[in-house]
């Protein structure tokens, strides 16, 4: 457990917690923002998530970018699109926020990707195993299609 | 003759699902094996000759968004039978798991539901 604390949570704040993980996944604004417009207090805010989710706001947060990028950068965009996209400002924090989630910089991780796709046709099974994000492969109909 | 031996329950972290399905619900680990990549055929009884329930990763996005849907409108995944709600719901508590319903009678049952931290929510029963 990340924090030692007793929690029930009733149906209203239930609801407010699923849109704030909602907004959590889907926009930049600060955690106090967040915790605000789902009108909870900020200490109850991060306890409350924490045992419904078992991670942190701001843990959660870090894990949603990181796993789209993983996604951007399979798909071959460029790593400075990919910072600004998840939104990251500066693309330092960005490589050192990327590198210790997925222990490996984003520029190795998208050079590791594209030569793992250059087959062509990966199973989504097969790249899961790779663990390549399920989005960066295609099935034999969408190849046939594109 | 067939028989049910297993079922599963998807985990958003196979990790954190062993550590919480063991440490803090307490069921005992039975099988733990490496099936390529970083995952794992993981699953937990809570007696020898129990049901086996495996502990699947998320990761196909079908999965992961049937998952999600049902935690949104606050469906359990799946539900555990209790011998003794009320004093599990006190141990549960006590070791910081959050609960989105307490006991509560339900005609001849009584339930409860929890957070399993991985994603999902788990309703106990106990037969009245």
């Amino acid at each position: 457990m990340l924090y030692a604390v007793r929690v029930l949570i009733d149906p209203p704040s239930f609801r407010r917690l699923v849109r704030a993980r909602e907004l959590l996944a889907e926009d930049d604004r600060p955690i106090a923002a967040i915790a605000d417009e789902v009108a909870i207090s900020q200490y109850h805010f991060i306890r409350q998530f924490a045992a419904l989710y078992g991670t942190t706001p701001h843990q959660f947060r870090t894990a949603e970018r990181v796993a789209r990028a993983k996604q951007l950068l399979s798909a071959g965009r460029p790593v400075t699109d990919v910072c600004f996209d998840v939104g990251f400002e500066s693309l330092g924090s960005f490589s050192a926020l990327f590198t210790r989630w997925a222990g490996v910089a984003p520029s190795r991780y998208r050079r590791s990707v594209q030569v793992l796709m250059r087959p062509q046709l990966v199973p989504g099974c097969m790249g899961l195993l790779g663990e390549l994000p399920a989005g960066a492969s295609r099935n034999s109909r969408e190849a046939a299609r594109a | 003759m067939l028989k049910i031996k297993l079922t599963s329950i998807m985990v958003s972290d196979q990790d954190k699902a062993l550590a919480f399905y063991t440490g803090v619900l307490g069921f005992t680990k039975k099988l733990d094996i490496p099936v390529g990549g970083p995952y794992r055929w993981i699953t937990v009884v809570a007696a020898p000759d129990d049901l086996e329930l495996s502990l699947e990763p998320n990761e196909n996005p079908v999965g992961k968004a049937f998952q999600e849907g049902l935690f949104a409108q606050g469906i359990p995944a799946t539900s555990f039978e209790s011998t003794d709600l009320d004093a599990d719901y006190a141990r549960l508590r006590e070791a910081g798991v959050a609960f989105t319903k307490p006991p509560t009678a339900a005609g001849p049952v009584k339930i409860a539901v929890l957070s399993d931290t991985v994603g999902n929510l788990i309703q106990l029963h106990q037969t009245l």
